[in-house]
């Protein structure tokens, strides 16, 4: 046992700062031979960072690395490879039309004359794929495979440069669950084997079965290390989140039941993406469905809007059942505040007034030419009721800062009359102060009797802005709160598939 | 289930076309397939093939080539102004007119992979650089007018000449340069290279192989399919005049195109090029025995082509929706067995 738990790898007193940001504050991490180690927090907690220090993407402003008690420096990706780091990536780095054993070994072929040993090459990749009894074959072209077995070819090129340390950044996202256990079974072989794993995930479950150790960061800093046989889910997650906000949980009035159902969804399905999502919003209520990355939270809103379509199910609008397509939508009064604000938001070389515009051409055109005092009119109103900064229609949004952006987008729905606004993430990478006019936004929204559907990974987000809350998990709804009753550990642990371990809700 | 490639399923496409297009046209006229119309047509046909070599090449470095065609202009202009001016060897003269296919092809991986200026309008340009050269270059007469020059070489003459059978000597280089450069693609560490930087550029970077090497070969491979022509073309014409080969580039790029090249990187071959230059060979002469206008069949080709990249877009994102679609159908199932 003196053996298994000698260290392998060892990173101390790590500092990283952005523009006078503390991202890591001497952050010390290690990883034993042949171990298992999970990193976990919340998103903004460092663990990206880290990660990214170690495989030479980021250079660190302070501390020491070490690698079997030597120290080292990374200062670029091919620095990480040669001290035996390698990462599996999220987004697979993989060239499709070659074949598993062409990709292992690109860049890395033995060749006569410039022509490449082909046959040698095929043998012994197949021989490393026998080994671990991957089921995938050397000569397969990468684009027939599955997502699983791509993320294998991953694994056998890190094997293939005989890495130490192998990094995998939520290598479970987008594998199914039987995917997911074969990858369990690898992972366990690597770590029989005297490889060392780094483990990022959210989900929780998967961890705390994988893991020999984990590793918590809170705000940049060593929240705590446990060994596997101290694990205990709701410790952990008390950990992540840190007392004292988790105990001042910030909870809003439940909103009057008597108002009426504006939106009704029932039973919707889409194959592949969610299955029977049932619940209402009222006039005036702020729904929040949270939940990891791809439970499916996305593609209900974006059904509802009709940008994708559903195999099975109701939307009920206003009593009525509804089909929507994305112009009935706009029609009906429907606005749609989009994940991505860069690529499906706005337009980052119109002005303000330009993009906030866009939605409104039916009000301000007529037959085919627009009333440019009705624009700026319109440019004008989006800028006081979001209170944009700087306070000028006639700025490029692209030029405008994230919450700013965000706030362009916001008024692209806010110059019309709404009655549904349903908003994806609205305040990620917006700094806090701006984040707080958004929610002060969203709340004048629904005060005034607009139905708001809101999906949002950021629990205290969720707290501060919801009536009610639904998690949902793979797909389905899991859990349903109001506000007040669910605190942030009753939601991640819901989230991460522990429901058992929440309270009822009321 | 299996999903077929976009390569192997767009092979089986552009063979069908070319054999259905064939057998049409053996049965609709008498001359068709006729062995003096056979070889005559190989003969145009590799003119197409070879500057489609080089353009298959760079369309599968993730680029493109749009000046394949004017650089033949531009060898072939080279010579005639050795041959006219200068009291030059013959060797000499071939030496130099290679030499300019070679810069021709350096230049462009210089725009494209030093300058990094987008393969699309790096060669749109220095096409357009590579006709004014054939333009100074050109030879004129004593009112300082252009004229055609003859060349009457009787080695270039030779270079247009067939075997006892009737198969031209161009035909025979161009399948020759086709097998090598099939060779070259499939078999040797750079051809997999060319793969790689096309599918997947950074993946490429990241194992450590060079953007600026793999760009530079496939322009320069380019630039010398471009000499090979020129000289094939003095052969067959015996002069040179400023508009050489101004016609082959779009030829070329819808022969790729059609055996399988697919903009996007990455993907297509020499053998598929082969088909699809092929088919275009076929369409040509078969419309002209029709006597269908030189417009009608640009509205057909166009029309093939635009079907292919249509093909080309969907069909990846067609395949993958369906196999998760699938998969969640066969999830469905089993959870409901249980």
């Amino acid at each position: 046992m003196s053996e298994k738990n000698e260290l392998l790898f060892e990173m101390k007193n790590i500092e990283k700062i952005f523009a006078h940001v503390h991202a890591l504050d001497h952050v010390n991490f290690d990883v034993r031979k042949g171990e298992v180690h999970a990193l976990l927090g919340e998103n903004g907690a460092g663990k990206s960072t880290l990660i990214k220090i170690l495989t030479g993407v980021y250079s660190k402003d302070g501390g020491q690395i070490f690698m079997d008690g030597k120290e080292i420096e990374i200062n670029s990706r091919e620095d990480a490879a040669e001290a035996g780091i390698a990462v599996i990536f999220q987004e697979l780095s993989l060239v499709p039309t070659l074949s598993v054993y062409q990709n292992i070994l690109l860049g890395k072929e033995t060749s006569k004359f410039g022509f490449i040993s082909d046959a040698s090459e095929k043998k012994q990749i197949q021989e490393l794929i026998d080994r671990y009894g991957f089921p995938v074959k050397a000569t397969d072209i990468v684009e027939t495979l599955s997502v699983a077995q791509k993320q294998m070819v991953e694994i056998l090129k890190a094997l293939a440069t005989e890495a130490k340390l192998i990094i995998m950044d939520e290598p479970t996202a987008s594998l199914s669950s039987r995917e997911s256990e074969l990858l369990y079974k690898i992972i366990n072989q690597l770590r029989d084997r005297g490889v060392s794993i780094i483990y990022i995930s959210h989900r929780l479950e998967e961890v705390f079965n994988l893991s020999d150790r984990i590793t918590i960061l809170r705000d940049g800093k060593n929240a705590g290390v446990i060994e596997k046989e101290n694990i205990v889910p709701s410790e952990v997650v008390k950990m992540m989140i840190g007392k004292e906000i988790s105990e001042s949980t910030a909870s809003r009035a439940l909103h009057t039941s008597d108002a009426e159902t504006e939106l009704e969804v029932k039973n919707l399905t889409h194959l592949g993406y969610y299955y029977d999502v049932s619940f209402q919003v009222k006039k005036g209520e702020v729904l929040v469905l949270t939940g990891l990355v791809g439970s499916g939270r996305t593609e209900v809103v974006r059904s509802i809007y009709g940008a994708d379509p559903f195999d099975k199910g109701e939307i009920i609008f206003e009593g009525k059942p509804i089909k929507p397509t994305i112009k009935k939508s706009v029609a009906n009064g429907f606005g749609l505040i989009p994940e991505d604000r860069r690529t499906q938001g706005f337009s980052p070389l119109l002005t303000v007034t330009g993009n906030v515009a866009l939605t409104s051409y039916d009000k301000i055109a007529k037959g085919g030419f627009v009333n440019k005092k009705d624009e700026d009119a319109l440019g004008r109103k989006a800028v006081e009721l979001t209170d944009l900064r700087p306070a000028n229609p006639n700025v490029q949004v692209g030029n405008l800062s994230g919450g700013n952006q965000q706030k362009a987008v916001l008024g692209k729905w806010l110059t019309r009359d709404l009655k549904v606004v349903l908003i994806d993430e609205p305040t990620v990478g917006i700094d806090i102060g701006a984040k707080d006019e958004i929610y002060n936004i969203i709340e004048d929204l629904a005060s005034k009797g607009v139905a708001v559907l809101m999906v949002s990974s950021d629990i205290a987000e969720v707290l501060r802005v919801a009536h009610r809350i639904i998690v949902m998990r793979e797909g389905r709804i899991i859990k349903e709160f109001n506000n007040g009753v669910a605190t942030q550990e009753d939601i991640l642990l819901a989230s991460s598939g522990f429901v058992n371990e929440t309270k009822e809700a009321a | 289930m299996k999903q077929m490639r976009q390569e192997t399923l767009r092979r089986i496409i552009s063979l069908v076309l070319l054999i259905v297009l064939t057998v049409v046209f053996t049965l609709t006229t008498d001359t068709f397939l006729s062995w003096d119309n056979i070889t005559s047509m190989l003969r145009e046909a590799a003119f197409i093939g070879l500057i489609a070599i080089g353009v298959t090449t760079c369309i599968i470095t993730g680029g493109n080539n749009l000046s394949g065609g004017l650089a033949v202009g531009m060898c072939c202009m080279i010579f005639a102004h050795l041959y006219h001016y200068t009291a030059m060897s013959l060797i000499a003269i071939v030496l130099l007119s290679l030499l300019g296919g070679l810069l021709s092809g350096l230049f462009n991986g210089f725009v494209v992979a030093i300058l990094q200026v987008p393969d699309f309008v790096a060669t749109l340009s220095t096409g357009m650089i590579f006709q004014g050269i054939t333009y100074v270059l050109a030879v004129r007469n004593q009112y300082g007018s252009i004229t055609s020059e003859m060349i009457k070489n009787p080695t270039m003459a030779a270079l247009g000449g067939r075997l006892p059978n009737g198969i031209y000597y161009v035909t025979i280089v161009w399948l020759i340069l086709t097998v090598v450069m099939q060779i070259f693609l499939k078999k040797t560490k750079m051809g997999t290279y060319i793969y790689a930087m096309g599918a997947n550029r950074k993946s490429a970077e990241y194992s450590g192989i060079s953007f600026i090497k793999v760009k530079m070969v496939a322009f320069t491979i380019a630039g010398f399919m471009s000499f090979v022509a020129a000289m094939f073309t003095l052969g067959r014409n015996g002069t040179c005049d400023v508009n050489t080969g101004t016609a082959l580039n779009l030829q070329a790029i819808s022969a790729a195109v059609i055996g399988g090249a697919a903009f996007s990187g990455g993907r297509g071959d020499m053998i598929g090029t082969l088909i699809g230059v092929l088919f275009m060979q076929v369409l040509r002469n078969g419309v002209l025995k029709f006597n269908m206008t030189t417009a009608q069949q640009s509205i057909i080709s166009g029309t093939i082509i635009v079907l292919m990249l249509v093909f080309d877009a969907y069909y990846n994102e067609f395949m993958q929706k369906r196999t998760t679609r699938a998969a969640a159908l066969a999830r469905e199932k089993e959870n409901a067995g249980k």
